[in-house]
């Protein structure tokens, strides 16, 4: 063998030692960071959730039929449509219907010059919303915004809410928020919307009471850890449990759920703790008056 | 007109014997089929995304052709010394120009044709339908938008000394002008004199082509641009470019070749 | 007899603070039927005034006309030819799309484009090769495409920058054979060369420019003659180069 062959074998040896002896090494580096072999989460790093917010936006666009405002129109809210039409969010209950809010935030206004007025002409000036099954144009983008951030919960909870309702999909709602779980094994959000899955469209209360369950549970862990207190999620998880049992006739186990929903209103929400109580009286007289049905706690 | 049209036509033999137009709609189509090889939730009726994704590389495809092209007329004639026996026959320099404006401008259309065809085909397979009058729009449009790029290029090409610079500058002014040029007036309003006055000046001196982007239109199908409008946009960017080609005419008319 | 070429107290200068001046009130005609040799060093003017000539260059004072026609109109090149010194050409068209391209700028009518294009590709021997793009071309055949063209609408005038320079002694001799046949057709031919044995052979007229001014003009033989010399000892005299002195 010629003196460069000898060179090379001698170079690979030494390459192939010092493979052996630097990959544990890189193995004890990367020891307790998060792993992916995901292509996208590898080669974007953090910029990956940016990316997954533009797509979750994006999906609110397409919702829209592309009639949007852009970061320069006064009057943009925070709160995403598709999620407020999945009653998701600050905005989904403020005694205003989502359509109601809409129209108070057309961002166009009257033009401001010949160029505005006629520059009208080339794009979307009307304010509509996806229907009649084309609901589906938007998954796609909430599809990548999941798989860029598995750790957006809305995603999951704002595409199942759209599977499951207009699209009459339920299976893949299911699917799809099982994924969710999987990445986020602690989210009661997507308890309680798997709850709705089952509770609504596959008609299976005791499969919807044990998510419900577990998502109550789950909130309440979350509180303890963090210190925050999760109304919304919490009102709602309570609301459709006391529904799920009074629609089963456990009126009791219905009055329990107000009664834990009273007590976590805060102060500023006294019209609706006397509602509640008020119904709560009622299902305390239906469970008193009915025969005795055992309570499911 | 004979002379334009023959320089013109030179122009569109070198755009289809160059290698660039032929990857640039090998990597879009290569692109968009990809992405239409994705089904979201086992839903092969879904269009939308797919029609967006190839609008957005037809968009920038059109635009690296058109800049890239008209950058490097006038100063690869001046390196190659083809301009000179060119020159050297019965042909004027505003000839010369107009020349070349045509002939980019009708390469890059002849390329349009192609990238929106590949689109109507792309987005047929899923969808079933063809909506003609919405892709022969955007197309038109397009196509007038890239014509006042031509011009704005074939500009530069002249008062810069390299098409590498030439070709940043007008792709970053086209950018900027399409993401920020509708939104100008709107910004110049918050802002104190004499900011205020600079942009609301320059709000009204810049060509608005973010009128030509219709693709939301398309991918939604919202509704057709009334056609009187698209005929006054196209006047309009006539016009621009027009201006722009008159001010390179000035420029190249005076210019010492040797 | 007319000029068909008239230049009149020619000036050309570059620009800046202190103008170069590349020529100085060159007064020059060239007449029908005659081959005409541009002379002079390096950095003399020549290329300049063809330059202008063909319209590259503005003149800064002065005139000159082809045909009667200022040469800052286009159509005071409508009988002309011209072969540069370097020649470039559409590297992706073949000779005979180039020569097409040509003729059509030529308004030569649709019917005689073909013939004509045949008969220059004969001529400079290319028809062989006329399909290929021209970036295949050799440099000999590159400067023949260049003759070609030059030729394409039968020029009543050829303007040639150096028409020899790079070539090997038959392609000289092939160049020298053209020039003498389109004299021989009634032609006019203008050009530059460094060649003063070619210019000797074939040339009419000569002048002779140094630093932008002319310091000689006139048969081939009148100088010759009246300096008792050849042309190239004329030559060096009128630019006042003295040989070293032989050791």
């Amino acid at each position: 063998m010629p003196a460069p062959g000898y060179i090379l074998v001698l170079l690979l040896t030494v390459i192939f030692t010092l493979a052996t002896w630097l990959q544990p090494l890189a193995v004890a580096w990367t020891k307790g960071r998060a792993q992916s072999n995901n292509l996208l989460a590898v080669t974007l790093g953090d910029a990956r959730r940016l990316f997954a917010n533009h797509f979750f936006i994006k999906a609110d666009v397409y919702f829209h039929s592309g009639y949007y405002p852009s970061i320069f129109d006064q009057g943009r809210t925070n709160q995403l449509h598709i999620a407020e039409q999945a009653g998701q969010g600050p905005g989904a209950h403020q005694g205003k219907t989502p359509e109601e809010e809409e129209k108070e935030e057309d961002f166009l206004g009257p033009p401001r010059d010949w160029i505005d007025k006629f520059g009208r002409n080339f794009y979307l000036t009307e304010h509509t919303h996806l229907s009649g099954g084309h609901e589906d144009e938007m998954l796609p983008w909430l599809k990548i915004a999941a798989e860029l951030d598995p750790q957006k919960v809305e995603v999951y909870t704002v595409a199942s809410y759209w599977l499951r309702g207009k699209l009459n999909r339920p299976d893949a709602a299911r699917d799809f928020l099982r994924e969710g779980l999987r990445a986020n094994p602690n989210s009661y959000e997507i308890l309680l919307e798997l709850g709705r899955v089952y509770a609504e469209n596959y008609h299976d209360p005791d499969r919807a009471r044990n998510l419900w369950q577990l998502a109550e549970r789950k909130l309440k862990a979350h509180e303890r850890a963090t210190g925050e207190v999760d109304i919304i999620n919490e009102r709602q998880i309570l609301l459709y449990r006391a529904q799920l049992e009074e629609a089963q006739g456990n009126y009791q186990a219905a009055a329990d759920a107000i009664e834990r929903l009273c007590l976590v209103l805060p102060g500023t929400h006294a019209v609706e703790r006397e509602e509640l109580e008020k119904r709560r009286a009622e299902l305390l007289q239906k469970a008193n008056s009915s025969p005795a049905t055992p309570a499911k706690p | 007109m004979n002379n334009i049209f023959a320089i013109g036509s030179i122009t569109i033999k070198e755009l289809y014997r160059r290698k660039d137009f032929y990857v640039l709609f090998v990597l879009s189509a290569l692109i968009t089929l990809m992405a239409g090889s994705a089904h979201f939730f086992h839903d092969d009726k879904i269009v939308r995304y797919l029609k967006e994704l190839c609008l957005l590389l037809i968009w920038i495809a059109a635009l690296v052709i058109a800049i890239t092209t008209a950058a490097r007329q006038l100063p690869a004639e001046r390196e190659q010394r083809t301009i000179f026996p060119l020159l050297a026959k019965p042909v004027s320099r505003a000839q010369v120009l107009l020349g070349k404006f045509l002939g980019c401008w009708l390469a890059v259309g002849l390329a349009l044709v192609m990238f929106y065809a590949f689109l109507g085909v792309v987005s047929a397979s899923r969808e079933h339908a063809w909506p003609l009058e919405y892709y022969i729009q955007a197309l038109w449009l397009q196509w007038m938008m890239l014509a006042v790029v031509i011009a704005l290029a074939l500009l530069g090409s002249i008062v810069f000394a390299a098409p590498s610079s030439n070709g940043t500058i007008c792709l970053v002014t086209v950018v900027g002008i399409l993401l920020l040029g509708g939104h100008l007036h709107e910004v110049a309003l918050e802002r104190p004199e004499p900011m205020q006055s600079f942009l609301s000046t320059l709000y009204f001196l810049i060509p608005h082509l973010e009128w030509f982007d219709v693709r939301d239109l398309v991918v939604h199908e919202s509704g057709l641009v009334a056609w009187w409008a698209v005929g006054a946009a196209s006047v309009y960017a006539m016009v621009y470019a027009g201006f722009l080609l008159f001010a390179a005419w000035v420029l190249f008319r005076r210019k010492a070749l040797n | 007899m007319d000029a068909i070429l008239q230049i009149d107290g020619l000036r050309v200068e570059y620009g800046g603070p202190r103008p170069k001046v590349a020529v100085a009130g060159l007064n020059l005609s060239v007449r029908a039927g005659e081959v005409f040799g541009f002379l002079g060093p390096n950095g003399a003017g020549k290329t300049t005034t063809m330059n202008v000539l063909l319209g590259f260059v503005n003149a800064t004072g002065g005139s000159a006309r082809l045909f009667g026609v200022d040469v800052r109109q286009p159509i005071a090149r409508q009988r002309i030819g011209y072969l540069p010194e370097l020649t470039y050409y559409y590297k992706f068209l073949t000779a005979e799309e180039l020569l097409y391209f040509y003729a059509r700028i030529f308004k030569i009518p649709r019917s005689e484009r073909q013939s004509r294009i045949d008969a220059v590709l004969k001529l400079v021997e290319l028809d062989h090769a006329r399909n290929r793009q021209i970036k295949t071309y050799s440099k000999g055949m590159q400067q023949r495409v260049g003759l070609a063209q030059a030729l394409i609408n039968n020029p009543d005038l050829l303007i040639l920058d150096e028409p020899t320079s790079g070539l090997d002694p038959i392609g000289r001799m092939k160049v020298r054979e053209i020039i003498l046949r389109l004299k021989h057709e009634g032609k006019t031919v203008f050009f530059s060369s460094h060649e003063l044995g070619e210019v000797e052979t074939v040339c009419d007229r000569v002048a002779i420019l140094h630093n932008g001014e002319l310091k000689a003009e006139g048969r081939v033989d009148d100088l010759t003659r009246e300096h008792q010399a050849s042309l190239e000892q004329v030559f060096l005299k009128i630019i006042g180069y003295q040989p070293a002195p032989a050791a």
